[in-house]
């Protein structure tokens, strides 16, 4: 296991009920990194990706973040969980505040930020996605592409050490994948740590540094992108990628 | 005599019964409301709680208020407590009182069953991505709910809960028959003296209808000003 690496996941089991989702999953992340993990729908992504910030509570196995072990009950959870941004495939954006509020309010409450410092951040940020006009409006005036884009703010907001991202352009319509995928691929090129569940292939080929295939509950492959999709070994990932590429 | 004219006779007449039970009415459903509220509120936290015999406790109690009459709970409180040795006292300027107190412990006990109903519903009603989204950016489960959730789940739960006002408006005419004096019991009374049964049931019917056709007026009017704005 690499000394470098900030987050661990040693062995991580995950069942719900008698379903075991989870079988036995190790692997790291280095800062900076940006990781995809793709592979078969129920193979265990999902779960996966929300066992890292505790969204699901693993049944065994360690997540070390920053030198802790985050599944230790006398961690405080919500304290790890301000350093690692989520992004979902449905955006949540709260729907009972505007834009402005959905990106301050957390900073504010959460980190004791001065309310001038989180709003001169927020509008910096919507800036960079192109969204400082629609600092006003509330979830149902924007379209999916742009509350996606908001969402990934709302994260940023926090200073994430980690951003985790779950489909995050599922969801959208096909003329708004673009722009939320620039937007990520930007993020990449700051050096944001990014690990990103995701259908687009060309998006894990191209702006991660590693892809990782996940399916039935394992790793079954885990190598530098272009490798990855250049020369896949397990007969498994061959066959996936003949479906999706 | 046009069967209108009786009943503009009848109301003329006897305004004042009419009025007496109509002001009962709407104090034992007031009460009744708010308490239920207090309690009901109470209930769902309960209902929700993660303590399993809590959960249980308060889940046996709204399934059996739910699953029995409303006059055969009345009927307990007001005749059974007393054999148990529990007595609502009488207070001295306001008569009646322990009929009073009896009538609105059963009908807050029933609404709070419901109105706790109301509240959980309304809760899960708001998506579950945005308590995920808010504890997945360092939320606690309490801030979480506090910011979040029940700012969302209050629009649920508010036309929810006038409706829940009109519904005890309409039945708390049951209390007449433990001899509360609201405008069930007083429009009994008219019949009584008049021996003019349907013009003095119209009658209340109007005034029922009135309260509760105003009472939602109010509600879809409260409904309207906090939808304003927002999604
Ligand atoms: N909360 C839950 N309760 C019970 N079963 C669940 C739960 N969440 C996920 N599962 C099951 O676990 C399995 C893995 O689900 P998961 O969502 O992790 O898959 P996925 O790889 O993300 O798939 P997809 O590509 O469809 O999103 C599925 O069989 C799913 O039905
Ligand atoms: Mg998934």
């Amino acid at each position: 296991m690499a000394k470098d690496e900030f987050l661990q996941v040693v062995d991580l089991h995950k069942r719900f009920h008698k379903l075991e989702v989870l079988k036995g999953i190790s692997t790291g992340f280095r800062r900076n990194e940006v990781v995809s993990i793709i592979g078969p729908s129920g193979g265990g992504k999902s779960t996966f990706l929300r066992c890292l910030n505790l969204l699901e509570v693993p049944n065994s196995g360690q997540i070390i973040f920053d030198g802790v072990d985050i599944c230790d009950k006398k961690q405080d959870i919500n304290l790890h969980r301000q350093k690692m941004g989520m992004v979902f495939q449905q955006f949540n954006l709260f729907n009972n505040a505007n834009v402005l509020h959905n990106l301050i309010d957390a900073p504010m409450r959460i980190k004791k930020l001065p309310r001038e410092t989180a709003e001169e951040m927020a509008l910096r940020l919507l800036g960079e996605v192109g969204l400082a006009d629609r600092v006003d409006a509330y979830p149902h005036q924007l379209s999916g592409g742009q509350k996606q884009r908001i969402a990934i703010v709302r994260a940023l907001m926090m200073e994430p050490e980690v951003m985790l991202f779950d489909e995050p352009t599922s969801a959208l319509d096909p003329e708004m994948i673009g722009e939320v995928l620039d937007v990520m691929k930007r993020l990449a090129e700051d050096g944001m740590t990014m690990i990103v569940v995701t259908h687009e292939m060309r998006f894990a080929r191209e702006v991660s540094d590693r892809t990782i295939f996940l399916d039935d509950g394992h790793i079954e492959e885990d190598k530098p992108s272009h490798e990855f999709f250049d020369h896949p070994e397990s007969p498994r990932l061959v066959s996936f990628l003949d479906k999706v590429l | 005599m046009t069967f209108f004219n009786e009943m503009a006779m009848l109301f003329t007449r006897y305004n004042s019964f009419f009025y007496e039970g109509v002001r009962n009415t709407l104090i034992i459903s007031a009460f009744s409301v708010l308490l239920g509220i207090v309690f009901g509120t109470l209930m769902a936290m309960l209902r929700m709680s993660k303590i399993l015999p809590l959960r249980l406790l308060a889940t046996a109690y709204i399934e059996f208020i739910r699953g029995t009459p409303l006059m055969v709970q009345l009927m307990f409180i007001f005749y059974g407590l007393p054999m148990v040795g529990i007595q609502f006292p009488n207070i001295p300027f306001i008569p009646d009182f322990s009929r009073f107190a009896a009538g609105i412990v059963a009908m807050s006990m029933n609404s709070c069953a419901y109105v706790a109903e109301i509240i959980r519903s309304g809760i899960q009603a708001v998506d579950s991505g945005q308590m995920e989204a808010a504890r997945s950016i360092g939320y606690s489960h309490s801030q979480a709910m506090r910011y979040v959730v029940l700012p969302q789940a209050v629009r649920n739960i508010l036309p929810a809960l006038g409706n829940e006002f009109v519904i005890v408006i309409k039945e708390s005419s049951i209390v007449s028959v433990i001899g509360i004096a609201d405008l069930m019991f007083r429009t009994k009374d008219v019949i009584a003296v008049t021996y003019r049964t349907l013009p003095s049931l119209a009658i209340a019917a109007v005034i029922y209808f009135c309260m509760t056709f105003l009472g939602g007026q109010l509600i879809s009017w409260m409904e309207r000003r906090m939808s304003h704005g927002k999604g």
